[in-house]
């Protein structure tokens, strides 16, 4: 995204009172106590196994740990992970590609 | 859309990823938006999912590119029963058999039911709708539209004003409304009115034809009493004859009486026997010990148990034997005479016909006899005394003559 459009949208989502998820693309992480969760705008899955699963944002990468983890659906844009969940790290590192 | 009928139609199988690399096989179905779900990894790597049929086949390329293997584990939905069913001929025809057979008898009329009147019957409305083709195990298609049936119907019995069908599923029922008509009434010939025994008129009324006696009149058996020949000369015409004609009637009766007379009656002695009633046996419970009768007369009363509208075929009955003696009851000579007399009424009465009165009795002999009373009575009864004789034409024009002397 050019540096101009980027400053434009935050702009308008400031004024505008809009969510910065919808404006920005910005992940949106939806969680229902330790057994689903839906992680929204990734950018592809890194790593996957019963114990972790690892996935790109925008701008760094997620890591959800737990047990017998299981992608219940995939998309393009959200995953749907259900499973028990201990742990969710959100790491805002370099920007990688899947 | 996972998991719902959809799907099962599509048909979808479980495929393991045993070879290659997951990670980037999984990122690049989802980016050629090839639809997985619950996906799980096994300890080895393995990468385990679901995927639908035609994403199957779309997922060759793919695993082409991560250098993977694939293998079916599981395979649910439709394309697969279908395969399973084609195997099994037999099993197939015979579903396909039982809903063919489902939907003909379905078709069919099983059961035709029709409430009678008073003059027409079941098995008149029965024949008149076989007639038609209206029976069971008859095709409904084949009868076309009820209302047009039932006019068919209806054409058929003469006495039906309305036939109505009313059909539910594969029963038919057939209503019939009978016309009322006028009560027929008995083709008559021209008659006369004659006396039926020798009298004297008492009462005499001529609804139609001519009165030919009068009150008071004295008239021997086959008399004219009204006449069903009427008007003069020219216009003579016969007619039936109606009307009421009472006279006075003399019977002599001759009644034996006897003096003696036997009679039934109780010692008072009597067994009570219980029974148990078990279908349509029944079981003496008490009443075995006892006197045996000579004579005697037994009165029971059985019972069965009732549940609602039900009849139980278990019951009780209670049976009673009365012991019966013979007595000779002696009668003096009045009351044998006044039980003859009661007896000899009842007899004149019923002989005479409706609305007979008797008017007087004389007794003309009385003697004891053998152990009998004789009388000898006259009774004078008041009763009808008009009988219908037919006029026959081809004598009016000789009778006409007759009257006119």
């Amino acid at each position: 995204m050019p540096r101009v459009v980027r400053k434009l949208r935050n702009w308008t989502a400031r004024i505008l009172d809009l969510p910065q998820d919808v404006v920005l693309n910005l992940p949106r992480i939806t969680m229902i106590g330790g057994i689903q969760m839906t992680v929204e705008n990734h950018r592809g899955v890194l790593h996957f196994s019963p114990e972790s699963l690892r996935l790109a944002m925008e701008k760094g990468e997620l890591e959800i740990t737990g047990n017998e983890l299981v992608i219940r659906n995939i998309g393009a844009e959200e995953v749907f992970v259900e499973g028990t969940i201990t742990g969710v790290k959100l790491s805002a590192g370099s920007k990688k590609n899947p | 859309m996972k998991g719902s009928w959809f799907q099962y139609a599509k048909g979808f199988v479980r495929v393991k990823l045993y070879k290659g690399d997951a990670e980037q096989f999984l990122n690049e179905a989802v980016k050629q938006r090839v639809e997985l779900w619950d996906l799980s990894f096994e300890r080895e790597g393995k990468l385990i999912f679901y995927v639908s049929i035609p994403d199957y086949f779309r997922l060759r390329p793919l695993l082409r590119a991560v250098r993977g293997r694939s293998r079916v584990l599981e395979r649910h939905g439709l394309p697969f029963q279908m395969a399973r069913l084609a195997r099994r001929k037999t099993f197939a025809a015979g579903m396909l058999g039982f809903v063919v057979a489902l939907y003909l008898m379905s078709t069919l009329v099983w059961d035709v039911e029709a409430e009678g009147t008073a003059t027409i019957s079941e098995e008149q409305i029965l024949a008149a709708a076989r007639a038609e083709g209206v029976r069971p195990f008859q095709w409904s298609f084949r009868l076309g539209e009820t209302t047009e049936l039932a006019d068919r119907i209806a054409q058929r019995l003469p006495n039906a004003t309305w036939v109505g069908i009313d059909k539910q599923g594969t029963k038919l029922g057939i209503t019939v409304i009978e016309s009322s008509r006028p009560e027929q009434t008995k083709l008559q010939g021209p008659r006369d009115l004659v006396a039926s025994a020798d009298a004297v008129v008492t009462r005499i009324v001529a609804e139609s034809g001519r009165p030919k006696v009068a009150r008071n009149d004295r008239v021997r058996k086959g008399d004219v009493l009204i006449s069903g020949i009427v008007g003069e000369g020219e216009r003579t015409q016969a007619v039936i004859s109606k009307g009421e004609v009472r006279g006075l009637v003399w019977y002599e009766f001759k009644i034996e009486s006897p003096l003696e007379r036997e009679v039934k009656a109780y010692t008072g002695e009597e067994i009570t026997r219980k029974y148990w009633l078990i279908g349509n046996r029944a079981l003496q419970v008490t009443g075995y010990k006892g006197p045996t009768f000579a004579m005697s007369d037994t009165r029971a009363a059985y019972k069965k148990l009732r549940l609602g509208p039900w009849t139980l075929p278990f019951g009780s009955g209670i049976e009673k034997e009365k012991e019966v003696v013979v007595l000779s009851d002696r009668l003096s000579e009045e009351e044998a005479k006044n039980a003859g007399l009661a007896q000899a009424r009842l007899e004149l009465l019923a002989k005479c016909g409706e609305g007979a009165v008797i008017k007087a009795e004389k007794l003309l002999h009385e003697q004891t006899e053998n152990g009998k009373v004789v009388i000898n009575v006259l009774f004078e009864v008041e009763q009808s005394i008009a009988l219908e004789r037919p006029i026959i034409q081809y004598n009016v024009p000789q009778m006409n003559v007759e009257q006119g002397e």
